[in-house]
């Protein structure tokens, strides 16, 4: 079919040329995406461009400003919290895309089948994910509720595991993973769509042929499934990615960064630096840095993944 | 191959047409309400901006004030925070917001008159009767910047029946709280609810101790802290977090209190599985709401001293209100200010936040669970929460996140003391 296709736009290339000219809906002009990228360089480009400036001043948000180089980047590399927040975003980071992307692709394997509540299944996967990260952050400090009768700690009484009872939120060793765990519970179901619509994709005959060739179960997800998935984990690490960097709701709802500052992330620190201290010049150097460390991770990340993916 | 795009029979010019039109309904709403918003602004109708706690004494005065019409909004501290002083900065602040008194947080008053951007009340009568203890709350410069009905106090909210149960009466010295707390944790009760997860708790315990350590021996540490002549780690403070760090070391907290929040304690003094909770009386509503009946519940000071003479309580001026000085209805604003300053609109005021009034009169109610805390405040042995004399907005969450690491065992006083004092220093 995509042969018949090609074929066909070379032998009538003429002809598809005047149709575009016609105005073919296929293909329509570059400018039918003027407005929308006009309300978007007004609305997100020239604010972001604009704000960039206060990186370099003193302001407090109210009063007066004025120009104080790279005082704000010098102080960012020496303090303490900031540097602090950048570990726990990165650990954050790695736990969530690996653990919330492991268990999304378990997950889609797992409805991928012909069980008779695939569909149901699917749905209660995928709900957490339409819910408000504010509000599953405050249902959660429910769930992470320190009483050894109430929440999380309850059921592992109740199941005889009482010795695993934990401070969730309040034990400082603790409180970046439940955050953790609170993010992955909710976006699993996210990245799990993602992997099933890969997972249609997967041409049948080339399991059958696999099938006959002698392959197993794992075989078969090894050396057919896992590189014809490769787009969707491109997309799914590369969204889990930058939602771990820049993270904010759930930490800011159920910890406030605390205990102390053992779970603060950069985007805490840099809202803190803002509308709590006053620090407007310093919290846009944190952003100003956080966007571009963001983009370039996301970038080395499509580089590499998309090299790996078939017919790349 | 053909698509349903091909066989849409809608032609380019059409879509253009239905879309252009499409676009213009959908704007137009939005631009009738633009106009609609910047015409209604300067009809008399004042914009107000309050904090939550603010809603229901606003609802009541807002409703008895005849002269103008209102636009309320209310919301938690933190979102007020952000969108109004996002709002000053842009100059476009309503005419009437939230403002906290003296300085050390972003919407203090100190903060906001810095940079210019509250009007002067100074000319109205309710400002000349402002006790003086509480004029560093309202001025700077000399000049009164804020309105604020009254003063709340921190100190134990218990609840009666446990403490009938064990056989205790409210405690006059330190000792006295220490063997009440022990009588009530030998009855199986949690003698103090503690919910440090919500970071402005953690500081109410230094706040109900640190009178009596620090300010009843030396008056002027306020003055001396900003001279740059006393710190923290040298002070009173140091005996207050020991003390703070006693009641945890003898299992008076509830287990994991930097679990536990706010919304968790209040359920615990008010259910009587705990016996009291070191609060501010600003939030007994919210204790009363959750307890079977209201009049379970009672206040005492938290004697921080063996010497009961020693004793000091912390009371601090409420959060009140401010006058944008650049609305375009300032003296609408002011006028209805002048109208709060009424001594029967400040006694309204106090009662709907169970709150001491700014001055009294023989019509003041005044809650009779605060009753135990007048002498303090008549015999000026009350003193203004520490973070209204700070100088700048971090200081007061390096409390907080100090006493979560000290609870956690994660920092030690001396080493927290000194980054609270570096802090304290910051420009």
């Amino acid at each position: 079919m995509d042969g018949a296709r090609a074929s066909g736009g070379r032998a009538g290339g003429g002809r598809v040329r005047s149709r575009r000219r016609r105005g073919g809906f296929l293909t329509p002009p570059w400018w039918f995406a003027a407005p929308a990228v006009l309300v978007y360089a007004l609305v997100v480009l020239y604010p972001s461009a604009s704000g960039v400036m206060y990186a370099f001043t003193d302001w407090n948000g109210i009063g007066d400003r004025s120009f104080n180089g790279l005082d704000n980047f010098q102080r960012l590399w020496q303090d303490d919290a900031a540097r602090g927040s950048l570990t726990n975003t990165l650990l954050l980071t790695v736990a969530i895309v690996v653990v919330q992307n492991g268990i999304g692709l378990l997950l889609a394997l797992g409805v991928h089948t012909h069980i008779k509540s695939r569909a149901v299944l699917r749905v209660v996967f995928f709900t957490p994910a339409v819910v408000s990260p504010v509000m599953v952050a405050f249902l959660w400090k429910y769930v992470y509720n320190p009483a050894p009768d109430a929440g999380l700690n309850g059921i592992l009484g109740a199941v005889g595991l009482g010795s695993l009872r934990q401070d969730w939120l309040g034990d400082p060793s603790l409180a970046l993973w439940s955050v953790a765990g609170m993010v992955v519970w909710q976006f699993a179901g996210y990245s799990m769509v993602i992997f099933l619509a890969g997972l249609e994709g997967v041409p049948a005959e080339l399991h059958e042929a696999a099938m006959i060739d002698g392959a197993g179960r794992w075989q078969r997800f090894r050396s057919v499934t896992w590189p014809l998935l490769a787009p969707s984990v491109t997309i799914n690490v590369m969204l889990s990615t930058i939602g771990g960097l820049k993270l904010f709701d759930q930490v800011y709802a159920a910890t406030s960064g605390g205990p102390g500052h053992a779970s603060e992330t950069l985007s805490t620190v840099l809202y803190k630096q803002a509308f709590v201290y006053g620090n407007y010049g310093y919290s846009t150097a944190i952003a100003l840095v956080l966007a571009l460390f963001v983009a370039a991770v996301s970038l080395v990340q499509v580089y590499y993944l998309r090299s790996r993916e078939v017919g790349s | 191959m053909t698509t349903s795009f091909d066989r849409a029979p809608l032609s380019r010019r059409g879509f253009l047409r239905l879309s252009g039109g499409a676009a213009a309904a959908a704007a137009l709403p939005a631009v009738l309400a633009a106009c609609g918003g910047s015409s209604g602004g300067s009809g008399g109708t004042l914009r107000l901006v309050g904090v939550a706690d603010q809603q229901k004494p606003l609802d009541l005065l807002t409703k008895a004030y005849t002269q103008a019409k209102f636009s309320t909004s209310y919301a938690p501290t933190d979102q007020v925070q952000t969108s109004v002083r996002t709002q000053l900065g842009a100059g476009n602040a309503p005419d009437l917001h939230v403002v906290y008194p003296g300085n050390g947080s972003a919407m203090s008053m100190a903060q906001i008159a810095q940079a210019g951007l509250l009007a002067d009340l100074s000319d109205q009568a309710w400002t000349k009767r402002i006790p003086d203890n509480f004029k560093p709350a309202f001025q700077l410069g000399g000049k009164t910047l804020i309105y604020s009905a009254g003063s709340s106090v921190i100190g134990a909210i218990y609840n009666k029946k446990v403490f009938a149960e064990a056989g205790v009466e409210p405690p006059k010295t330190w000792s006295e709280f220490l063997q009440v707390c022990d009588k009530i944790k030998k009855k199986g009760k949690v003698p103090i609810a503690l919910g440090a997860q919500t970071p402005w708790i953690t500081q109410l315990i230094t706040y109900a101790l640190v009178p009596s350590t620090v300010y009843a021996k030396n008056p002027q540490f306020d003055a001396q802290m900003k001279a740059g002549s006393a710190t923290f780690a040298n002070s009173g403070w140091t005996q207050a977090l020991e003390m703070y760090l006693d009641l945890q070391k003898r299992g008076f907290f509830n287990d994991n209190p930097n679990g536990t929040t706010f919304e968790q304690q209040t359920s615990m003094v008010a259910t009587g599985k705990a016996a009291m909770a070191i609060q501010v009386s600003a939030v007994l509503p919210d204790f009363r709401k959750a307890a079977t009946s209201p009049d379970d519940l009672a206040m005492f000071p938290v004697p921080g001293a063996d010497d009961a003479s020693q004793v000091w309580i912390p009371a601090g001026v409420v959060v009140g209100l401010g006058v944008s000085a650049r609305s375009k209805n300032r003296d609408d604003a002011k006028a209805f200010i002048e109208f709060l300053g009424k001594q029967e609109n400040i006694n309204k005021w106090a009662e709907a936040v169970a709150c001491v009034p700014l001055v009294r009169d023989a019509s003041s109610k005044i809650d009779p669970v605060l009753n135990p805390f007048l002498p303090f405040m008549d015999g000026g042995k009350a003193v203004p929460f520490m973070d209204q004399a700070w100088p700048n907005a971090e200081v007061q969450p390096a409390h907080f996140a100090m006493v979560q690491e000290l609870l956690a065992g994660k920092t030690t006083i001396p080493k927290g003391l000194a980054k609270l004092d570096e802090t304290y220093r910051k420009k």
